[in-house]
């Protein structure tokens, strides 16, 4: 009998404790009740969310009582999510960190907010070419040629078509638009067209151009011999000589495409006060030179002044900065679905 | 624990017991029954729902009750194609786990009591390991300068390292290495009900070792081939991590594709109507399956 009593009144206290549970997630008390706002960003995980949080997080935002925490999930996840919940009076994200050529993509939805540029006093030191109004730029690097010294000498994009690289050009999957403005451009035409890039591929296909599916893996196929010559980030190629693999790297002479990685803020951002706070604190040279020696991103603020060596081996000469090759991104934000189908069904075909 | 009162017949009594029990029984497992269905049916019934809707490219989708997507991918000769490379795929792999994992089933099924145990859990240890880790392993023993093309090389068999990352044959083995515990462990669930005596007999009236096997064993363990079968068919059929790692950029399979219209190019209506057309295939192939083998194997029986 004792036993039973104690098994009712567990059941009963299972039962009222499960309804007060549900009944205060169902009201959204908890989060915005207990504790202080905390800004949620939605960003790629490993290395990218480790820095953010060693060189924003800890030292620039925790002592100002700014409470950070991550979601986080591949870019294709993030950018359905912000869409899903751009009706939504509060969405879940207060950062989201993307690529330009997505974040474009997303500002076209109308999820983003205009940013108060009173609230992002850093944002003055930015580089004006990088800035947009609807992100803060974080990191950007550019496409260069990156390759086997031992066994090619590229200058330009072009140099991909010599016969002599025959069956040891390679291509990374993931990098398919930025790599159709690689052949447009080689093939002379602009990166708002990129018919001519198209038939350049194809040209590439029957030289028996390699396609990995991700960036390791072509670091891989580098360091074995696999393939001598890419087009890659010039931060992915710093990485790479840091991990031994014997490459080098030459902006090409069409001039290189640049990448870049932001921060937006979403409309129904829960926590405003604390993304305008990381937006900031992003912006800090301490921050910049802290990605840029541990990511090979060049800093997007004018006041982060990198040691002179280093400064040459990651970031743009001004007569390089002149010629990078600038994305339409509303080209690609347009064409984007075409553009993929293309890559899949005849490219890879 | 009913007993009949003095007098009264078991005809009218305990019936009408047994009833009040059986509906009491049939209450007490409505809850779990509806939440379980709910967890089921729900994301289904919704991910239907969606594959109905128009494609918008930034409210996701529009509200419609329109079969355009279902039309659109059977037109789409890209994803035929997919369909019947996944179908293949999959019946390649169910087909040699099959063949791969009966004797070892049987080995265990035999194996000396002591032994049993050690036996399961050295099939179960893959399962302990994630289908994502177990291709990244793949992808080493695979690759160009994987362990394979070394010992080859060292051995002095080929002197260019062979392709087998990134091609079908990858796929087909990465699938088969995550499906085959399953289909041992099914197997030798089944053939340990069969009584080893049954062979002793066969062998008796003169049948070798393997008739025995073709004739007596295996057509008592058809309901562990079937059930094996079914299971491992509909995991190939749905399998991601291995195509997606091991097939590379130039292979494409339904599921992977599922989730590249989803949260690539961000149309959920079309990537809910490929994965129907995906679960519909699946169970009609499962169906069909099913009772081809029943059918064959009740007429030898006959």
């Amino acid at each position: 009998m004792a036993d039973a009593r104690k098994l009712q009144l567990t059941r009963r206290a299972f039962g009222s404790g499960a309804g007060a549970l549900a009944s205060s997630a169902a009201l959204g008390i908890g989060r915005a009740r207990a504790q202080p706002a905390t800004c949620v960003v939605g960003t790629w995980g490993g290395d990218y969310q480790n820095l953010l949080d060693a060189n924003i997080v800890k030292p620039l935002l925790e002592p100002k009582g700014v409470n950070v925490q991550w979601d986080v999930a591949a870019q294709g996840p993030r950018k359905n999510k912000l869409m899903a919940e751009r009706r939504l009076p509060r969405g879940t994200l207060d950062i989201a960190c993307l690529s330009d050529v997505d974040m474009y993509d997303i500002s076209l939805s109308g999820a983003l907010d205009t940013l108060d540029e009173s609230k992002v006093p850093n944002l003055k030191n930015a580089v004006a070419a990088l800035r947009h109004a609807y992100a803060v730029p974080h990191i950007y690097s550019g496409m260069v040629l990156v390759y086997n010294p031992a066994h090619a000498q590229p200058n330009a994009y072009a140099d991909l078509w010599d016969e002599k690289y025959r069956g040891k050009v390679g291509l990374v999957d993931l990098l398919f638009t930025q790599i159709l403005i690689v052949a447009t451009v080689a093939a002379g035409g602009t990166p708002s067209d990129f018919e001519p890039g198209k038939k350049k591929l194809m040209e590439l296909k029957k030289l028996g151009v390699r396609v990995l599916p991700s960036n390791e893996a072509m670091a891989q196929a580098l360091q074995s011999g696999e393939v001598w010559i890419t087009p890659m980030w010039r931060a992915r190629c710093v990485q790479w000589q840091n991990a031994g693999i014997p490459v080098a790297n030459v902006a090409p002479a069409e001039g290189a495409i640049p990448i870049l990685f932001e921060f937006g803020v979403p409309k129904n951002a829960p926590d405003k006060e604390g993304a305008y706070a990381f937006l900031n604190a992003s912006l800090e040279p301490a921050a910049q030179i802290g990605f840029a020696q541990k990511m090979g991103y060049a800093p997007t603020v004018a006041n982060a002044q990198l040691p002179p060596e280093q400064a040459q081996k990651l970031t743009f000469s001004a007569a390089e900065q002149a010629k990078l090759v600038k994305t339409d991104y509303d080209y690609v934000a347009k064409e984007y679905q075409n553009l993929k189908q293309w890559w899949d069904r005849e490219f890879l075909a | 624990m009913s007993i009949a009162a003095p007098g009264a017949s078991a005809h009218s009594i305990i019936p009408a017991a047994g009833r009040t029990a059986q509906a009491r029984s049939v209450l007490l497992a409505v809850p779990a029954t509806l939440l379980v269905a709910a967890i089921l049916g729900l994301p289904l019934v919704l991910l239907f729902r969606y594959s109905l809707n128009q494609y918008d490219r930034y409210d996701l989708m529009r509200e419609a009750l329109t079969l355009d997507n279902y039309v659109a991918i059977f037109r789409d000769a890209f994803f035929r194609n997919v369909l019947l490379r996944t179908i293949l795929v999959a019946a390649i792999s169910t087909a040699v786990a099959l063949a791969l994992a009966l004797p070892v089933a049987y080995f265990i099924a035999r194996a000396p009591a002591r032994f049993k145990s050690a036996l399961i859990i050295l099939v179960v240890f893959p399962l302990l390991v994630g289908n994502l880790v177990r291709a990244a392993g793949w992808m080493a023993v695979m690759g160009n300068r994987g362990f394979v093309n070394q010992l080859l090389l060292g051995l002095g068999l080929i002197d260019e390292p062979l392709e087998i990352l990134y091609t079908p044959t990858a796929v087909v083995i990465g699938i088969i290495a995550v499906v085959l515990p399953f289909m041992t462990l099914t197997l030798q669930s089944v053939l340990e009900q069969i009584d080893p005596s049954l062979e002793e007999a066969a062998g008796n009236l003169g049948a070798r070792p393997f008739t025995a096997f073709r004739r007596v064993v295996l057509p008592l363990a058809m309901p562990g081939v079937i059930a094996g079968t079914v299971l491992v068919f509909i995991l190939c059929m749905n399998a991601y991590a291995t195509p997606v790692l091991l097939g590379g950029p130039r292979f494409h399979m339904m599921a992977p594709q599922v989730y590249e219209q989803i949260t690539g190019q961000s149309n959920w209506p079309f990537g809910g109507a490929l994965a129907f057309i995906l679960m519909g295939t699946t169970l009609a192939l499962t169906i069909a399956s099913t009772q081809l083998m029943q059918k064959s194997y009740a007429r030898r029986a006959l």
